[in-house]
């Protein structure tokens, strides 16, 4: 039963991260149908960025943090200004490229400046209670850290935030008209490119989150978008991509069918069962578990 | 910050340019190059090895040269990055074959690298000496591949075996293993072993090398409660393991072979490294006065001390030198030349006959393996890899 309950929160965990990741996929397709593979990327540079603050300029984790998300909200908006803005008229796939390849320059990019080595928080550096020690027992034995914790209420927190602006404030509802015809929110006076960027700069910075999340929780390396940015992309398409509450559902789904695959079946083929999921979620309900058909989209 | 590879490109560069200088004492003109290949992981999963090997195999070269190299011809080393990945290691392994000024290979380093790369140099004719792959098949079935360190069926054994009748205190352990060759091969010869001899094996365990989150697997192992877990995979992961199990509240033992013989493994690890027990293939401390003289030397280029994978690559080049200067011949054809390189290692069958290096005496048998090296136990205590204080020099 403990051990049960710490999958739980093992899955939880990891879940709210790739929700975080997800929720980046799915607004920007959501809004100019793209789907932006540097986003892993921006999530690995969060974590770098938080990194850099915290031993190279000293500063507390609590002030380096937003730090990273205000950092990746910039470099996503200006990665959608360099690369992604000048191709809005053009065929969705000569976009689809330039993301693919925006994602290898940006990998290659934390390769040069910060090596393949793998890099952790020093401990010192961290506030106390993350420290592993620090632990909530749970009944049964089970013990839920209140670093673990911490990630699931932010995430939750920030998700429900998102959802707030989205559905409560000006820019959320011009976001929303975008989504829905481009060109007519246009013609209605609203400015669609700069929409855009604050679309990208919301991404980005819940991706900040994610990767500092990881970095707190794994490693950080050059790498670390590949793997996990996969995996959220996964749980956007599973909650039907362009929704953001599936996205935030998609991404508990997938970080628990990770993490009890990888408990209960077989830990060689945690993705697999993950993807094995999503694919019979695809096949039932082509559009995803939130997503409208294309037919009332359109 | 701190910009690592920055330093290596310009001790590199240091290197290179002043191995282009010939040696002021020595009056013969530097008139040829004679390339050699070092094929293996400088970025990547595995780049703390591939850092190692650059700097063991520059090293070597850059006393052949300032001796006056082979023969009076300058030795080049050509680095070729398989990322330590299998994909990577078959463009690599092309590109080294195909190139004619190339005479042979030092290298793969992870074994999956080593078996993707083998039919390669087999169909062309190119000896491949890896530094570092213990998988048991990488020198089966070729007559081009060898290697200079043990397999892992001996590994895995000598592992299983210390635990039981040198630890003695422990009685269950799980095992996690990387999922490629390496650590499967490894798991799988600890796991017989282990089971033939008493010990109970309450988990098995794998994952996958890109992965950083352990906690399902590792949640399940606590449920078991072992003595010790078995990590058989490389130094990142193994760092990961050990830090999120003691996370976990697991406080059982941790045991690792010689993948996570690498300083990175201390700081990935952190506190939880404390008390982990690893083979591995060569001391310096076992290592004679030779041994001692190449370390400084080492830390004196680059500033941290030579770890096994450097020193194993140093002999590697070394071999590769002694199997050129005894068999080069200029009129003869490039294939002509790779085949005497094959042919002078395959020769070195005796222990009369094997090569003297920093590690001890390597001579192969019939499939190109090292069968008379042994494995020392290394213990991580304050932070530091120490010497255990219990070595099992004769596993029998």
């Amino acid at each position: 039963m403990a051990q049960f309950l710490e999958q739980i929160i093992n899955g939880l965990v990891l879940g709210g991260i790739y929700a975080l990741i997800a929720v980046g996929y799915t607004m920007v397709y959501g809004i100019i149908q793209l789907i932006n593979f540097a986003h892993g990327e921006i999530f690995m540079f969060g974590a770098y960025f938080a990194f850099v603050l915290v031993t190279g300029f000293n500063l507390p984790f609590w002030v380096a943090l937003p730090l990273s998300m205000l950092l990746c909200a910039m470099l996503g908006m200006l990665i959608d200004f360099i690369a992604y803005r000048p191709l809005r008229a053009a065929p969705r796939l000569s976009a689809l490229i330039t993301a693919i390849g925006i994602s290898l320059v940006l990998q290659n990019l934390a390769r040069m400046i910060w090596s393949a080595r793998q890099r952790s928080f020093p401990s010192e550096s961290l506030p106390a209670f993350f420290l592993s020690e620090n632990a909530i027992a749970l009944p049964g034995g089970a013990t839920l850290p209140y670093r673990d914790l911490f990630i699931i209420l932010l995430a939750v927190v920030l998700m429900i935030t998102l959802n707030r602006l989205i559905y409560l404030t000006t820019i959320g509802k011009a976001m929303r008209a975008c989504a829905q015809n481009r060109v007519a929110a246009n013609l209605m006076g609203i400015k669609t490119n700069q929409v855009i960027a604050i679309t990208f700069a919301i991404g980005s910075a819940l991706g900040a989150v994610a990767g500092v999340m990881v970095g707190l929780r794994e490693v950080i390396e050059p790498t670390m978008g590949y793997y996990k940015g996969v995996a959220a992309f996964a749980a956007a398409v599973l909650g039907g991509i362009g929704n953001v509450t599936g996205a935030m559902f998609g991404g508990i789904l997938i970080g628990l069918a990770e993490v009890l695959g990888a408990g209960y079946i077989s830990s060689g083929y945690r993705l697999a069962i993950a993807y094995i999921i999503m694919i019979l979620v695809i096949l039932i309900r082509p559009s995803g578990l939130f997503g409208k058909s294309e037919s009332k989209r359109a | 910050m701190k910009n690592d590879w920055l330093v290596v490109f310009l001790l590199a560069g240091i290197i290179a340019l002043y191995g282009c200088q010939p040696a002021s004492q020595d009056t013969r003109e530097v008139q040829k190059e004679l390339k050699v290949a070092v094929a293996g992981p400088f970025t990547g999963n595995a780049a703390a090895f591939g850092e190692m090997i650059q700097r063991g195999t520059e090293l070597k070269a850059k006393e052949i040269n300032a001796a006056g190299g082979i023969n009076g011809m300058k030795l080049t080393l050509i680095f070729e990055d398989d990322t330590g990945k299998g994909k990577e290691a078959i463009n690599v392994a092309t590109r080294i074959a195909n190139n004619r000024q190339i005479l042979a290979v030092v290298g793969h380093f992870n074994s999956t690298c080593s078996l993707a790369g083998k039919t390669i140099y087999q169909r062309t004719g190119i000896v491949a000496l890896s530094p570092g792959s213990t998988n048991v098949s990488v020198c089966e079935g070729s007559d081009w591949a060898f290697r200079n360190l043990y397999r892992d069926d001996f590994q895995g054994k000598f592992i299983a075996k210390y635990i039981k009748n040198v630890l003695k205190e422990l009685q269950s352990v799980a095992v996690l293993y990387d999922n490629d060759d390496y650590g499967k091969g490894l798991a799988d010869a600890f796991t017989a072993e282990a089971e033939a001899i008493g010990l109970t094996l309450v988990a098995s365990e794998a994952y996958d090398r890109d992965n950083t989150d352990f906690k399902a697997q590792l949640t399940s192992i606590k449920a078991k409660n072992p003595d010790g877990i078995f990590i058989s995979g490389l130094y990142g992961q193994a760092g990961l393991i050990a830090k999120q199990a003691r996370e976990a509240g697991i406080t059982a033992r941790f045991f690792g072979g010689d993948g996570i013989d690498s300083p990175d493994f201390l700081t990935i690890a952190g506190d939880a490294a404390e008390g982990t027990y690893l083979t591995t293939p060569f001391l310096f401390g076992a290592g004679g006065e030779e041994a001692g003289k190449v370390a400084e030397a080492f830390k004196a280029d680059y500033g941290v001390a030579p770890d096994t994978w450097a020193a194993l690559s140093y002999d590697a080049v070394g071999m590769i030198a002694e199997s050129i200067e005894n068999t080069y011949n200029e009129s003869a054809t490039f294939s002509e030349n790779r085949k005497a390189i094959r042919d002078y290692l395959a020769s070195l069958d005796t222990p009369g006959e094997g090569y003297k290096g920093i590690t001890g005496l390597t001579y192969f048998d019939k499939n190109g393996d090292t069968v008379n090296k042994p494995a020392y136990v290394k213990i991580v205590e304050n932070g530091a890899f120490t010497t255990a204080p219990l070595q099992m020099l004769s596993p029998e």
